[in-house]
Parts: C-alpha cells; sequence; structure tokens
C-alpha cells in the first residue's frame, strides 16, 4: 500500500508520465463509453452514401468518410479495435515470453539454448517484415493481426525474462534457496520473477505503443480487419483516394494512433525512472 | 583477439540464424489460403492450365521436398520464380535493393547530420527552452505512424504546395546504372538535370524515413553526452582549463557517440520497417514497395526473398555495428 | 457481329478516315505520347498475358489476324486481308496481307502457325479461349501467305476471339529459346513482332517506351503528324496520374479513375475528358449451390436489399450507369426494356419470409485494395441488416479470392467483382458466367438451368446472327428472374487526354490505349 502511492506520487510530480497515463485513461474511457460519447454511434454499420465526403463540421465534428459515415463516431469505436489488439498480443507474448524465458534461464542446457537461438531468429528480423508475411498468409482480419503480432513479440519477453533470470540466480539469496532445496519452481515463482517485474511492466508499457503503431501499419497495408471496419490504420489508407480534397479523413485518424502511443511512449518512459533506475533516460533523471 | 573471436562467433551463427528464418518463412507461407498459381493463370483458365502451372512451379510436390528444393535454391542464389512476375526474385530484389539502400542512407546521414548536433545542443543547455522543444520533438518521432507522415507531406508539399513531386524517383529513366544510387550515379555521369530530380524527388521520403531516426539519435547523444559531462575525466579537464567548448566537440561528443553507434541497429531495424509502408505512398521502386505489391499479389515466394533479403541485410548491419562499436569503444 | 463470309479491308480505312477528320499529307515529327498506366507491365510476352489494365503493350507491339475498333467494337481483319469461313462453320482461311516485322523479315503463315500453338502450348493467357476449339497442330500453313484453322468444334465465337493471336517472329522466339522454354524468358522484355510500334526500352518498374515502326503494313498516311515516340509507364497511385495530366508530364490515363478525380481533371484546362460508355459490368456473384442462396427467394430478397441508386449516384457520383442485367446494356442480346430490382426492403422481407429454414450468418466477399467491391459489400450488409440477415465481410487479395472462385466449398457466399471485355461478344458474359460446363472454371456462381444452359449452347455454336441475338436475350431475362446475380452497374470510361492530343480511338478492348492513331498537336 506504502508502495503504491509512493509510485502514484512520483507519477504525479513527473509531468509528462502524468500526461501520457491521462492519454491512456482517455483511450479507455473513449473504447467503453464510445456508444455514449459518439454523436453517430449507427454510423458503424449503417451508411448514408448521400452525405459522404462532408468536412468537418458541428454536425460532423472530423468531417463523414466515403460511405457518409461519421469519422468521430468511428474514432471512438476503431479505440475499442486498438485497445483489444494491443491488450491480446501483449498478452499473449508476454505469456508465451516469460515461460520460455524463465525455464531457458534457469536450467543451461541445450533445451534453453535452442529456445533462446529461436528467439534470436525471431529477433534477427525487424517486428514488421515477419508480422506481414504471418498476416498476408493468414488472411486479414484482427485476430490474424492478433496471431501475427504475438507470434513476434513474445521473443522480446522471452531475452528480457531469460538475462535477468540468468543473473538472478547469481545472487546470494537464491543461490541459498536453491541450496536449501527449493523446487526449481518454487525459486522462479518466488524469488526470480518478483525481482524481474518491475523491468516486465516498463518494458510492457513502452511495448504498448509499438504494437499499435504495428497493428496500424497492418491495417493500413489492408492486412487488417476488412471494411466496414473503423480501424484507424484502413482508415487512413481508405481516405488516399480522396485526397487532397478530403484532408479531414486521413487527418483525424493518424492523430489518433499519434496521441495514443505518445501516450504509452511517455508514460513508460516515466515508469522506468521510476521503477527501473539503472536505465534513466538521461542521468539527470 | 577477444574481439576477433566474438565477431567470428557471430559469423558463425549467422548461418543457422538465416537458415532458421528460410525455415520459419517456409513454414508462414505453406500455410497459404491461397491459390496463386490460379492467379497467374487469369480469370479465364481453364483446370488444366492450372494444373501445368502448377507443376511447373514445383507446387505441386510435397511440402518436405519443396522446402529442400527451396533452401538448395538459396544457396545457390535461386530465390525461385515470382508467381506473379514469373521473373527470377533474386534478379527482382537485386533490382530493387539499391533503390532501398540509397533511401536508407541518405535517411541515417541525414538523422546523423541533426539529430547529433541537436542532441548535443539539448544536452549542454539542459533544461533550456531548446532542450523541452527537442524533448516534445523526440517522443513525437517514436510516436507517429511513418505511413501517416508520409501522407501528410504529401498533402502538404505535393498537392497543396506543389514544391516536391508527389512520388517515384527521378523523372524519366534515371540514370545509366553503375552503382544503382540515382545520386552518385547522375552526379558520376555529370547529368546535372537528372541528380536536381533525383534530389527533388529523395525530399519527402527521406525526411519521413529520418524523422524517427533523428529522435533516437538525439535522445542517446543528448544522454551520451550528460553522461560524459558528469565524468571524472572531463572534472580533470576543466580543472586542467581546457576551454568548455574544446571538451563538448572534442572529447565528449566521441564517447557520446559511441552509445549512439550501439543504437545504430535499433535504428536501422526501425528505419527498414517503416520503408516498407513509406517507399508504398512515395511509390519509391525499393524492397518495401515489391514487398507491399507482393501482399497484394500474395505472392509468397517474393514475400519469403523478401523477407530473407531483410532479415539478412538486418543481421549483417548488426554485425558491422557490433565491429565498428569493438573499433572505437576504448574500454573494449 | 455481323458474321459475314468475306471480310474487306476498306472498312478500317473509313474508320480512320472518318476518325481523324480530312487527311493531310504525312509531315515531320509527331512528338512522343506518354502514358501513365495503373497496372504494371511485369512482362511483354503478348501470350503470357490477357488483361486489359496490360493491353497496350499488346496492341501496340504486335498484331492479329483481326483487330476490335470502336465503340459499340466492331471486328475488321487486320494482318489478314480477308477470311473465308466454310458452311459447316469449322474452317477459317485467312489471307495474310504483306507485313514485315520490326526485324525486316515478312510476317508469314507459319508464323501465325507458331503463334497459336505456342499459346496453346503455354496455356497461358488467352489460351483458354482456344482450349477446346483449337487443337494444338491442327493449325496448317497452306502457303506463305495463307493460314486454316481446322476447329474441332463449331464455334461462333471463333472469329471473335482471333484478335488475341498475337502474331509473333517465329524464327526470332526460336532463335531465343532456352531448354525448350518457348522463348518466355526472352520474350517477356523483348519484342518480335510486327505492331505500329517497336520496343525501344523496358523495365518492368517503370514501363516501356517505343518507337514507330515506319514500314508497319497499314501504312501511315492515314494519320497527320503520327507520334514517333510512345510511352508507357506504370504509376500505381491515382493522385500521381492525376497531378502529372494537371501538369503535362502525362498525356494520358486509364478511364476508370474515380469520379472526384474526373473532377479535378476537367477542371484543368490542359486535359479533355473523353466519355464512353464501356463494357465492363459490376455485379455480385451468387453461390446458387449452397443453402440459403440455392432459394430462389432467398437471391431475390438479397437483390432487393441493395441500395444501387445510393450506390451509382452518391458514392459513384452517377459515373456508371445501372446494368440490371450480366449482359451490358450496350451489347446486341442485352433486352432493352429490363428494368430490373430496385432498392426495396418490404420486398425483400416477403421473399425472406418465404424462404424454408433457418437462416446462417452470410459471408460478403470482397477485393482487398479495390475499395469499389468494399463499399458495395458494406452497402448490401447495411440493407440486409435491416431485414434481419446477419452477415460477414471478407475482403482477400484476388490471387486468394480467384483461387476459391473455383472451389464449391471455399467459394464465398457472394462476392462483388467486374466482369471486363476480353471479346465483345454476349459469351464473353452470359456463355463464361452462367453455362452448366463452366461451373467451376468461369461459372462461379455453381449455376446451372437446363433451360438456360440449352440456350447459351446454341448461341455458341449458332452462326444465325438472328437466333443468338434471341437467344441471349431470352436467357438475359431468365437470369434476371432467377436472382442468379446482384447486376449493379455498366461502368463509363472517362479517358483523361492532353488537349493536344488529337485522334484517340475508344474500344472496349483496347481502352483507347492503341496509338497508331493519334498525333499530339
Amino acid at each position: 500500500m506504502e508502495t503504491a502511492r509512493f509510485l502514484l506520487r512520483r507519477l504525479v510530480a513527473d509531468r509528462t508520465a502524468a500526461l501520457g497515463a491521462l492519454i491512456i485513461v482517455l483511450l479507455v474511457v473513449a473504447a467503453i463509453a464510445a456508444p455514449v460519447l459518439s454523436t453517430h454511434p449507427q454510423d458503424i454499420s449503417e451508411f448514408n452514401p448521400p452525405g459522404r465526403l462532408q468536412p468537418p463540421s458541428a454536425e460532423h465534428f472530423f468531417g463523414t468518410d466515403r460511405m457518409g459515415s461519421d469519422i468521430y463516431s468511428r474514432i471512438l469505436f476503431g479505440a475499442r479495435i486498438t485497445i483489444a489488439i494491443a491488450v491480446i498480443a501483449i498478452g499473449a507474448s508476454v505469456l508465451i515470453g516469460i515461460p520460455v524465458g524463465l525455464v531457458a534461464g534457469y536450467y543451461r542446457n541445450w533445451v534453453s539454448d535452442a529456445l533462446m537461438r529461436i528467439s534470436d531468429i525471431f529477433l534477427a528480423v525487424p517486428q514488421i517484415v515477419l508480422a506481414i508475411a504471418i498476416a498476408q498468409t493468414l488472411g486479414p482480419s484482427i485476430e490474424n493481426v492478433i496471431l501475427a503480432l504475438s507470434a513476434t513479440y513474445w521473443p522480446f519477453w522471452a531475452r528480457l525474462v531469460y538475462a535477468e533470470t540468468s543473473s538472478a540466480l547469481n545472487e546470494t539469496y537464491v543461490e541459498a534457496s536453491i541450496a536449501l532445496g527449493a523446487s526449481p519452481w518454487r525459486v522462479m515463482l518466488r524469488h526470480v520473477l518478483p525481482n524481474i517485474s518491475s523491468s516486465l511492466i516498463v518494458r510492457t508499457t513502452i511495448g504498448m505503443g509499438g504494437t499499435i503503431l504495428t497493428a496500424a501499419t497492418l491495417g493500413f497495408l489492408g492486412l487488417g480487419p476488412p471494411a466496414p471496419s473503423p480501424e484507424w490504420g484502413r482508415t487512413i489508407a481508405e481516405s488516399r483516394e480522396f485526397l487532397p480534397e478530403a484532408w479531414w479523413y486521413a487527418t483525424a485518424p493518424g492523430l489518433a494512433i499519434f496521441l495514443v502511443v505518445m501516450g504509452f511512449n511517455l508514460f513508460g518512459d516515466g515508469l522506468r525512472d521510476i521503477l527501473d533506475p539503472r536505465t534513466r533516460r538521461s542521468t539527470d533523471g | 583477439m577477444r574481439e576477433l573471436a566474438l565477431t567470428f562467433n557471430r559469423l558463425l551463427w549467422l548461418v543457422p540464424t538465416l537458415l532458421g528464418l528460410l525455415l520459419i518463412t517456409f513454414t508462414i507461407s505453406h500455410v497459404i489460403p491461397a491459390d496463386p498459381v490460379a492467379f497467374i493463370a487469369g480469370d479465364n483458365a481453364s483446370a488444366e492450365q492450372i494444373a501445368a502451372l502448377k507443376a511447373k512451379f514445383g507446387v505441386d510436390k510435397p511440402i518436405p521436398v519443396q522446402l529442400w528444393n527451396y533452401v538448395i535454391g538459396v544457396l545457390q542464389g535461386d530465390f525461385g520464380v515470382s508467381l506473379y512476375t514469373q521473373r527470377p526474385i533474386a534478379d527482382d530484389l537485386a533490382s530493387r535493393l539499391p533503390a532501398t539502400l540509397e533511401l536508407a542512407s541518405v535517411s541515417i546521414l541525414l538523422s546523423a547530420v541533426i539529430g547529433i548536433p541537436l542532441g548535443v545542443l539539448a544536452a549542454v543547455d539542459r533544461n533550456s527552452w531548446l532542450d523541452h522543444a527537442l524533448r516534445v520533438f523526440t517522443v513525437s518521432g517514436l510516436a507517429i505512424a511513418a505511413f501517416w507522415l508520409a501522407i501528410l507531406f504529401q498533402l502538404l508539399f505535393a498537392m497543396e504546395w506543389s514544391v516536391t513531386p508527389l512520388q517515384g524517383r527521378i523523372d524519366g529513366w534515371g540514370p545509366d546504372p553503375v552503382t544503382g544510387f540515382f545520386l552518385i550515379d547522375s552526379a558520376w555521369a555529370g547529368d546535372w538535370a537528372a541528380f536536381r530530380s533525383a534530389v527533388h524527388h529523395m525530399v519527402l521520403p527521406a525526411i519521413t524515413l529520418a524523422f524517427p531516426a533523428m529522435a533516437t539519435v538525439m535522445r542517446f547523444t543528448r544522454a551520451g553526452v550528460l553522461d560524459a559531462i558528469n565524468s571524472n575525466y572531463v572534472d580533470y579537464q576543466n580543472a586542467m582549463g581546457v576551454p568548455r567548448r574544446v571538451i563538448i566537440w572534442r572529447y565528449v561528443l566521441r564517447n557520446a557517440l559511441i552509445g549512439t553507434v550501439t543504437q545504430l541497429g535499433l535504428i536501422f531495424g526501425n528505419l527498414i520497417a517503416n520503408a516498407v509502408v513509406v517507399e508504398a505512398v512515395f511509390d519509391w521502386p525499393g524492397l518495401g514497395l515489391y514487398a507491399v505489391n507482393s501482399i497484394l499479389q500474395s505472392d509468397y515466394n517474393a514475400i519469403m526473398g523478401f523477407t530473407l533479403i531483410m532479415g539478412a541485410v538486418f543481421i549483417i548491419a548488426n554485425l558491422l555495428v557490433d565491429i565498428v562499436h569493438g573499433l572505437i569503444d576504448p574500454r573494449g | 457481329m455481323p458474321v459475314c463470309h468475306v471480310f474487306r479491308f476498306c472498312r478500317i480505312a473509313a474508320a480512320a478516315v472518318l476518325a481523324l477528320g480530312a487527311a493531310m499529307p504525312t509531315a515531320s515529327a509527331g512528338g512522343k505520347f506518354v502514358f501513365a498506366n495503373s497496372s504494371a507491365y511485369d512482362t511483354l510476352d503478348p501470350h503470357a498475358v490477357f488483361d486489359v489494365g496490360r493491353v497496350a503493350s499488346r496492341i501496340n507491339l504486335y498484331d492479329g489476324l483481326m483487330r476490335w475498333f470502336d465503340n459499340p467494337p466492331h471486328l475488321e481483319p487486320w494482318l489478314a486481308e480477308k477470311v473465308d469461313i466454310s458452311d459447316d462453320g469449322r474452317t477459317y482461311t485467312f489471307t495474310l496481307r504483306d507485313a514485315k516485322f520490326h526485324d525486316g523479315s515478312p510476317v508469314e503463315a507459319s508464323d501465325v502457325v507458331y503463334s497459336i500453338d505456342r499459346i496453346l502450348a503455354m496455356k497461358k493467357g488467352a489460351y483458354s479461349l482456344f482450349e477446346g476449339t483449337v487443337a494444338p497442330g491442327s493449325t496448317q500453313a497452306l502457303d506463305a501467305k495463307t493460314v486454316v484453322f481446322s476447329l474441332s468444334k463449331p464455334s461462333a465465337i471463333f472469329l471473335a476471339t482471333v484478335p488475341e493471336i498475337h502474331v509473333v517472329n517465329a524464327e526470332l522466339v526460336k532463335a531465343n529459346e532456352a531448354d525448350g522454354d518457348l522463348g518466355t524468358v526472352w520474350l517477356s522484355k523483348n519484342d518480335a513482332g510486327s505492331g505500329s510500334f517497336q520496343l525501344k526500352r523496358y523495365d518492368p518498374a517503370i514501363g516501356w517506351q517505343a518507337t514507330r515502326f515506319k514500314d508497319h503494313f497499314f501504312g501511315w498516311d492515314m494519320v497527320d503528324n503520327p507520334l514517333d515516340e510512345i510511352e508507357f509507364r506504370t504509376v500505381v497511385e491515382i493522385n500521381s496520374r492525376v497531378l502529372g495530366l494537371m501538369n503535362g508530364d502525362f498525356h494520358g490515363t486509364d478511364g476508370y479513375l474515380p469520379q472526384d478525380q474526373v473532377k479535378r481533371l476537367r477542371a484543368s484546362d490542359r486535359v479533355v475528358v473523353q466519355e464512353e460508355e464501356s463494357m465492363r459490368i459490376f455485379y455480385s456473384i451468387i453461390h446458387n449451390g449452397r443453402a440459403p442462396m440455392n432459394d430462389i427467394n432467398f437471391r431475390k430478397a438479397l437483390s432487393y436489399a441493395f441500395d444501387y441508386d445510393g450506390f451509382i449516384d452518391n458514392i459513384l457520383s452517377g459515373s456508371v450507369a445501372r446494368n440490371p442485367a450480366p449482359l451490358p446494356n450496350n451489347m446486341w442480346g442485352s433486352p432493352k426494356d429490363a428494368s430490373g430490382y430496385m432498392l426495396n426492403l418490404e420486398k425483400a422481407k416477403e421473399h425472406l419470409a418465404m424462404v424454408e429454414g433457418d437462416i446462417r450468418e452470410i459471408t460478403l466477399g470482397a477485393l482487398a485494395g479495390y475499395g469499389q467491391t468494399e463499399q458495395a459489400a458494406a452497402l448490401l450488409q447495411n440493407g440486409l441488416n435491416k431485414i434481419g440477415v446477419k452477415t460477414k465481410i471478407v475482403a482477400e487479395t484476388w490471387p486468394v479470392a480467384s483461387g476459391k472462385m473455383r472451389d464449391e466449398q471455399q467459394m464465398y457466399d457472394l462476392l462483388f467483382l467486374w466482369k471486363s471485355t476480353y471479346y465483345a461478344d454476349p459469351n464473353n458474359w452470359l456463355g463464361e458466367m452462367y453455362a452448366c460446363e463452366q461451373i467451376g472454371a468461369r461459372n462461379n456462381s455453381w449455376y446451372c438451368n437446363e433451360e438456360v444452359d440449352k440456350l447459351l449452347s446454341e448461341a455458341r455454336v449458332s452462326t444465325d446472327q438472328e437466333r443468338r441475338r434471341a437467344n441471349y436475350e431470352k436467357a438475359n431475362r431468365l437470369l434476371m428472374e432467377d436472382a442468379a446475380g446482384i447486376f449493379v452497374y455498366n461502368t463509363k470510361w472517362f479517358g483523361p487526354f492532353n488537349k493536344n492530343a488529337r485522334g484517340i480511338r475508344f474500344s472496349p478492348i483496347g481502352n483507347g490505349q492503341e496509338m497508331r492513331w493519334v498525333s499530339m498537336e
């Protein structure tokens, strides 16, 4: 309890981290309350062809799209997709990466070597390249974007946990508990995992931003959910045909992506300063 | 000696890593639901026509046989035939690699030339308005979607103000290829009209790509300079009466650069990832555009080739970064 | 197309003069024409591809025995001087004109034989048009100027497909064969034709350039100031093509731009937009072989649930013409009085109520990257939503979709797409889309109606024009009555050209890209 309050105070004191947190909270609120906050919630599934490509106005804050739907409302609903993709993909990567890293770091044998080599191969290529190959193969849908992202992101966590586990095993108290006959699982769950949790949290937060960007890129390339999904990346791709006249069509979803990714990056930076002092963003803090 | 051994070790790992990569891409591409052969045959194709093509591309054989053939082929520099263009993929990739490398080089150069001095200024003038402004810039540089930035640039500079071309790499057919880098080839041939045109076309995509890279360079330069300024060594130099400017540019920067060099791998990875979409938006005839077109054609041979080449380029680049790092870092 | 037994050459000449106004004596430099094309010229082999998007390399570098002209398209002898057709409709004897290939060697009957046999051996491009009709090795050169096609079965559409037999220089191609590849590698980037233009430069990533072939058989007297050089560049992005035309870098581009862009072009004083009704219909395939779409009432409900006006008038800004039947309105055999379906949710509900059994979720297919198909699917989803039919949209790339289209299990419940003109005969649409024998190949609707099939197979072999017309009209009506597909529109072609360009001749097959008639002022 004490530590939580301490963390909170530190966060509020760091203005940029607080701003990041605020953006994230707003994103979550926007996603949950999309039906209430949106001005034209029916525009997600119903279209109004005569009112297509209207510029921003009091009626349509961000204008209308090629089907005559309200872009502002669609962006709110798009936030749901963004959150779902990022949370599930990161969650899955963490769930795969942590056990792999723990096992590989704890037992130093050929299995751990093999596991780390496999993750090295994945890390040898920029994520987006493999994600494109996977998403392309499976076909465009939200599920496949999540699959592609999880398949390419888990090695990050495996690597991180592996390195931290290896170094944790050298700590005297861990050595001691092993000597006292603690089971491997007990050592991993009781001693190693708590020890590395803060760097995991930091990485996960910063990873969210990257995942959202990659997911939007896949959507832009036509590998995300199909029309008429309000996914942000695909909305930008749709808009290109109508530029330069319908400038608002591309602008609004791009700003949404920008703000959300920045939110996670700022928040992650702040968290790192507080939780993981070894890798502060700069020595003066 | 130790570095040499390490480098050698990494070189040894190159082969299994690439083979593993090959296995991954092959696995991915053979879950494919598409029937690309039916597509090449055209929408008026008959069943017989399709069967003949399948035999020709070897996609009628058992999967292990296909994998074996593919690995043997790649080892001989043969990435197979594009299902769409019917040309050898190795040729397609080779002809498009220079365009991507030229764009990436200019972007890296741009991000270094702008990012390093700005990073130093931010560190030296810590907490000044400039430092804060640059911090906002670095944070947004990493948060902005490259394809969106590319479209915004097009919207403003090409469509609204018409000061740059909308897309493409050059007007006309470009200079005769010597290096494949249009800037070098046109200058070499003394064709200044082509050179100007190449520069003109390069501006928007290079800046788009350089944007996030610049942010990373600036951030690490700033951190490195701050680290160095706070070191005992600098205190000592200060005490010896060496002018502060000399200390900063001569001693501090060198140490700061080492930190930035270690990030080059990361920067390069981001650059390549962004090149895919940036090339697509600017219709830049490089590997990224090739990949995007291959996606639209479900040309899985081509996508495999692209992934392998990107993997190889990326792995080699990281290797080079390690070697350079070993050379310039006196702490070794 | 009137099938008379002897064609004479004069008609094209007359058409050319008509198109150009009074012919002036040929003058000097005719200039260069740069065309911005939306699809990439991945190969220049005229026998490897058969799509409208890359027609320019075929019709400008190569000649066929016959050629399509103008709109509505009419078929004329081209490399052939005349054609004699036997009474049983199975033997076609073409007499060649004096013509030269680009290397100066004469075009002979043996080149025609080599070309058709090459198509049959490669099994690509236009192969399917001749499969089952022309057997490999059945075509004979009687002498240097006479070539005889002996068809395996009578075919009313054979002549209409002859323009796709682009004649290649047999000796030249054979000299460049490698490992019995029929010269495919070499011909994919070189030119072995006799066409009006001669290849100068080619780069698959950029496009190709060609210069005027002065010794072309048709001569150049007819054209005042013919072009000296043509260039077809690949420019994928619509905005670049439009901007390039507006600032004069390009002189022409494809005529299927979004209406908002056409508006921009019309406003430019450098550009003139020509308008023609093309023959490229937009429709939705319905999988007639699967429940619930095998129930006519469900298909009618589908047809009544699509907002045709909203799609045509609003989303496409009225740039296309409603086409209620599978056959383009401007093709003969299309019933003039057919009105077709309109958006009517009440009627849709009535028909839906008559469908037996439960209705599951319906999969609406669209082509990824083709915004119109996605918008049409979304609009149909909207309509079906209102009558209580649940749907799911799946957008996949064309290769994926075209693979699934051939598989009864994998085919989507519905799929929006276009059907273009490969040859201007009703069989191009009706016979391929709905004949029983084409099921799983080009009939992707799994539609087989005995009555319709009888009409179509009769028309496919009959030489009686009136009977063919009557059959197609009737088949058209039956298909509409059956709601075999959702038939939406026929494309209009808005060809944007530099205002100095003269003599553009549009035909739905050549898409206005045959450059030999064009001059620049």
